[in-house]
């Protein structure tokens, strides 16, 4: 009979993670989306056993989450999965990342840059944005979320403070998001516009929109903010 | 008119929640998001606080897509303008749920848990279109009683009415918005809220207004 040696285990285990999150399965009280699951060990402690067996970080994260959340993404695309599925498959990859966090230095994983989110000024709608700030976390970025209601100029500094790659910038409304136009155009006057590439999204933005007010970018949803992002 | 001590027990309808998080037609929910909208559906109470107000205007005139409110209050919009023309009286409205709730939702947000978030930010939605529904219920009961019809709820931001007419909309109110304040961006706070009109006019008339039909936007969210 043969015996599961290291690396099928660890295959195993990484499948398992794989699978887990396209359940949105965070712990293993949780039934998941196609139900009866519970009692099953989630990702959080598939991604704690993955470590204590010594399962490169990068493998868990590559092989396992991300690879998870692109048949997700899939998913979402083809309507199998709607927006609550994916952010359960989101908020278990963030879980497992909490866990592989002080991990990552030492294993030698790089995040792919720093991102910078807000919805602009005089928009308080704030969960599109928090949907792409999970998303980009999953696939590997760093994100520093600013909030809602965001002035020009406070975007402005964070821009200078932190040195982000990519700013996001979202707004629900059509009143509001003529201050994506402001925001972007603070930024020249600051002389930072070059140094950040700026991507929008939100309901009534369009490809259009953000070519005509400047903007590097349109993202029509969290998965596609993302490949917008990785194409840069 | 205002009424804040409505009952506060609301029936969410399950499906317009569904509806609500994109689940259309043949979108089946897993069963942990039926299981969460099943529970806080039952148990939201707490959480809402409902209060709305209502003033009945009549109209002084229609001049192309403009329509001329008693009190120095002017809508803009074509869609507007087309159903106003046939309507004597407007009743202009807001209800809110309150902040309770969308409190609630950004502190689960903050925490990471995005599917009850996103959830419960639903039921909300669906409880304030159910207190929208209430205030139709009693315009249309008012107009009834004098022989007349109510047409459908339609809010700044539908069709071709901007959502800067919200202004409008809360200096039509009076000074009683049932507690809810206007961003400088338009934004209604708190924002689980409603605002809008209804066309109150000839019976068999006004109620069968409806550009959707004849729109081009087969995509708009809004279609009726």
């Amino acid at each position: 009979m043969p015996t599961l040696s290291k690396p099928r285990m660890s295959e195993d285990i990484i499948g398992l993670i794989r699978e887990n999150v396209i359940q949105g399965r965070v712990a293993q009280d949780d039934e998941g989306l196609d139900g009866g699951m519970a009692g099953q060990p989630g990702v959080l402690e598939l991604t704690e056993k993955a470590l204590a067996m010594g399962i490169d970080v990068r493998d868990i994260i590559n092989k396992g989450l991300t690879e998870g959340m692109n048949v997700v993404g899939k998913k979402f695309e083809a309507k199998k999965y709607y927006i609550p599925d994916m952010l359960a498959s989101a908020e278990a990859v963030g879980a497992a990342m909490g866990i592989l966090e002080p991990h990552l230095a030492k294993s030698g994983v790089k995040a792919k840059g720093k991102v910078i989110l807000a919805t602009v000024k005089g928009d308080l709608h704030e969960i599109g944005k928090n949907i792409v700030s999970m998303l980009l976390r999953g696939a590997g970025y760093t994100v520093r979320d600013l909030g809602n209601d965001v002035e020009p100029q406070a975007i402005v500094d964070a821009v200078r403070e932190e040195k982000p790659q990519f700013l996001g910038l979202s707004a629900l409304l059509t009143s509001t998001m003529v201050n994506m136009k402001d925001t972007i155009q603070a930024l020249e006057e600051s002389g930072l516009r070059d140094k950040v590439k700026v991507i929008i999204g939100g309901a009534p933005v369009s490809e259009e929109f953000a070519q005509s007010i400047g903007a590097d970018g349109y993202g029509a949803d969290g998965f596609h903010a993302v490949k917008v992002l990785d194409s840069f | 008119m205002s009424s804040p001590g409505i009952r506060n027990e609301f029936d969410i309808d399950k499906q317009q929640v569904l509806n609500h998080m994109g689940y259309g037609a043949g979108g089946a929910p897993s069963a942990r998001v039926e299981s969460l909208v099943k529970e806080y559906a039952d148990n939201i109470c707490h959480l809402i606080e409902p209060s709305y107000s209502y003033v009945i205007r009549g109209i002084d005139s229609v001049r192309g897509s403009r329509v001329f409110i008693e009190g120095s209050v002017t809508f803009r919009s074509n869609i507007i303008a087309q159903l106003l023309e046939q309507c004597q009286k407007v009743a202009v409205f807001v209800v809110t749920i309150g902040g309770r709730l969308e409190e609630v939702v950004r502190q689960l947000a903050k925490d990471g848990l995005m599917v009850q978030a996103a959830v419960l930010d639903a039921i909300g939605s669906d409880a304030a279109e159910t207190l929208a529904h209430v205030v139709q219920d009693i315009v249309g009961k008012e107009a009834e009683a004098e022989g007349l019809g109510i047409s459908l709820r339609f809010s700044p931001g539908y069709c071709d009415w901007r959502v800067s007419q919200q202004k409008m909309v809360f200096r039509a109110m009076g000074g009683d918005t049932a507690g809810v304040r206007l961003t400088d961006g338009c934004l209604m706070v708190p924002q689980k809220s409603i605002s809008g009109i209804i066309g109150i006019g000839p019976r068999g008339e006004v109620e069968g207004y409806n550009p959707c039909p004849t729109c081009k936007k087969r995509d708009c969210i809004g279609r009726r």
